[in-house]
């Protein structure tokens, strides 16, 4: 979607301290260049394709269709991506426009990880030395991430600023540019952040609502009836939903994590209810959940990945003038959402997918028979497996977990001595 | 000439160049700022520089940012900051206070708003760090009406057209970076290039009718005596901060004496 200046409606724009300045035009002017240029373009779709894997199916789910009894469920498969999410369309995009700037650094933040360790996968084969900031609770959070972007030769910085999360990872990559800028790239993970990132990442993003437009004309033979994406910074809604922006016809409906309840603190909703508030942060306006004085405050999920306190300025302006409609899923709908996919599709979900299929699961039965919903299945849901057996109440799991601590320590103790 | 500049101006006549002190308002607690505030401005430095707190203050380094974060346990709100700081600008006539904010909370609060309560307490200049003149009309448009001065900041980086641009837009003074980074010492110094300083002011005060201030790194007298004559305004922050969480206010009074007095 082509800003106005950095702008949708009253939301974007580029507030960043003076110092990034000549970085940011440098970006500006670098992507306005690769949007149009053919070799960069086929560079791009080269690497998605043999690479990340590209195109990705779209596959009917004939037995949830059933099971609901209403509208034809399909699965647009991001989870089936290299890094097992969507992140990976837009980490090749920037990373081979920072060749062709020609620095050597990237600087990423991360939530869950996801797109820390996307951002470590493409800078280890385009051989650009890599830091990732992520918030110290996520750290502890999410450790099987933090293992591997470090043996993918990331340097990992905890984060023990504020909330420890996903927006303290963010400033502190800020911050880091601020001195870097001259060698380095902020490889920003979603549709947010000063101008022109958002627009950037939905552009590399888009390449997920293109691909099912082409498939569901092939497989249907016309454009689904309605699209469902979770919300988090915004950036697999936008890849969905952006190609299809001019078709009056196909409903959009956005996802954000209702978490533990509607109290500040509890979830992440920032376009429903009137919880969130326009604010200016990060780089960008857009709706925060921030407090009457305008400070930011602690939002909560089960999954990490849409645990932040802003969103993008172009989800927010098209939720504003009523293009995308927004919704919420619980936690625990979440977990039920994730275990009918498990058990129906043979899928494992990621847990912020899941919030798209919980949104898109509340509707089906009601949607008429002949309509089709596309669900954007964002990433697969391996590294869920602590937070998802925990929310089972899974009894054989602590028993494994110990049982593997116990032989891992002997592992090293043995290791020692030899 | 504005106010602030006018002030400036004056003051130099008598001081080859002015201290601006850097103060968290509500660090450690709102009474401990307000304090630490009085016997900054009773010691005679020329300004204070006061933050009002914001939970996700991305130019500044690690001291700051942790004051900041300590000071935001309180609940802290602008209103009865600009009370507080109405009655500092009372009591001390003969230095003057500067405000400086992320903007978020400011935005909130009303920038319209701001100038006029500004002008009212005599705070005659507001740094908002993370506003570009590029999206500043309605903000410059006040601040002109209350003859208030927004401070603009340049650094190192910034292109030599905007550079000539914002030194010709500025009043009350221009806020010269002195370096690539954040305020104070940071994991992430290492990374950003040497600015070669003289020719760096020098370019400034060729398109700059405003007074110049240098911020950002400055902890030595080495660093002071290097602007003599080539600014009017050394800003200490992070230096001095650090100063007092390691020894209270009497640290923090050696520092500005060790670095200014003559």
């Amino acid at each position: 979607m082509q800003s106005n200046n950095g702008f949708y409606g009253e939301f974007g724009g580029s507030y960043i301290p003076e110092i990034l300045y000549a970085s940011q035009q440098q970006i500006l002017h670098a992507f306005e260049e690769i949007k149009t240029d053919p070799e960069f373009i086929a560079e791009l779709k080269e690497t998605w394709q043999n690479y990340s894997g590209r195109p990705t199916p779209l596959t009917f789910c004939k037995n949830l269709t059933e099971h609901f009894g209403g509208a034809q469920i399909y699965l647009k498969r991001e989870d089936l991506n290299q890094s097992g999410a969507h992140k990976m369309n837009n980490v090749i995009g920037q990373a081979l426009l920072v060749k062709r700037m020609g620095k050597k650094r990237v600087i990423a933040e991360t939530g869950a990880g996801q797109h820390g360790v996307a951002t470590a996968l493409i800078a280890a084969r385009l051989g650009l030395e890599c830091t990732i900031y992520m918030g110290a609770k996520d750290v502890k959070r999410q450790y099987p991430n933090v293992f591997w972007m470090k043996q993918l030769g990331a340097t990992v910085v905890p984060v023990a600023e504020g909330s420890q999360t996903l927006r303290d990872a963010l400033d502190e990559a800020l911050r880091d540019w601020s001195s870097s800028h001259e060698d380095s790239h902020y490889l920003i993970g979603t549709t947010c952040g000063c101008a022109p990132f958002p627009e950037m990442v939905a552009f590399f993003q888009s390449v997920i609502g293109e691909e099912v437009k082409e498939q569901s004309k092939a497989q249907f033979g016309q454009y689904p009836d309605r699209l469902y994406a979770c919300v988090g910074g915004g950036s697999n809604a936008c890849g969905l939903f952006l190609p299809f922006l001019e078709e009056e016809n196909v409903e959009m409906i956005g996802v954000e994590a209702g978490g533990k309840g509607l109290e500040l603190g509890q979830h992440s909703i920032r376009l429903s209810n009137g919880l969130g508030e326009k604010g200016i942060a990060q780089g960008f306006a857009t709706m925060f959940l921030q407090d009457k004085s305008g400070q930011l405050q602690d939002t909560h999920s089960i999954a990490a990945g849409l645990d932040y306190v802003g969103v993008s300025p172009i989800i927010a302006h098209l939720a504003q003038i009523g293009r995308i409609q927004m919704t919420y899923a619980m936690d625990d709908e979440v977990i039920d959402a994730c275990s009918l996919l498990l058990k129906k599709e043979g899928i494992i979900p990621a847990l912020e997918s899941s919030h798209a299929l919980a949104g898109a699961f509340k509707d089906a039965a009601n949607l008429p028979k002949e309509s089709r919903i596309v669900i954007n299945l964002s990433g697969r849901g391996d590294k869920d497996i602590f937070n998802v057996a925990k929310a089972m109440n899974d009894q054989t799991f602590p028993e494994f977990l110990e049982d593997y601590l116990a032989d891992y320590k002997e592992h090293l103790n043995n290791d020692e001595e030899a | 000439m504005s106010q602030l500049a006018n002030y400036i101006a004056q003051k130099r006549q008598q001081k080859p160049i002015l201290s601006m002190t850097h103060v968290v308002y509500g660090y450690p607690t709102v009474q401990e700022s307000l304090s630490w505030m009085t016997r900054l401005l009773e010691e005679g430095v020329d300004f204070i520089e006061v933050q009002f707190p914001f939970s996700d203050p991305v130019a500044d380094g690690p001291s700051i940012v942790e004051a900041c974060h300590v000071a935001l346990e309180q609940d802290l709100d602008v209103d009865s900051f600009l009370n507080d700081m109405g009655k500092l600008s009372r009591d001390f006539p003969d230095s003057r206070i500067v405000l400086m904010s992320y903007l978020n909370p400011m935005y909130r609060y009303g920038l319209q708003k701001l100038a006029k309560r500004a002008a009212e307490i005599n705070i005659l200049g507001l740094i908002l760090p993370d506003l570009p003149i590029e999206a500043s009309a309605n903000y410059i448009a006040a601040c002109k009406e209350n003859q208030v001065d927004p401070i603009w900041l340049v650094t190192p980086v910034t292109p030599k057209a905007r550079l000539e641009m914002l030194a010709s837009q500025a009043s009350g003074f221009l806020y010269c970076v002195a370096r690539s980074g954040v305020t104070g010492h940071s994991s992430h110094e290492a990374k950003s290039k040497q600015t070669a300083m003289d020719e760096y002011l020098a370019h400034i005060k060729a398109h700059a009718s405003a007074p110049m201030g240098v911020g950002f790194g400055l902890r030595e007298r080495s660093h002071i005596e290097a602007l003599l004559g080539k600014a009017d305004i050394a800003i200490l922050g992070s230096a001095l901060l650090d100063a007092y969480n390691q020894g209270g206010q009497e640290a923090g009074i050696k520092l500005i004496k060790d670095l200014f007095q003559n």
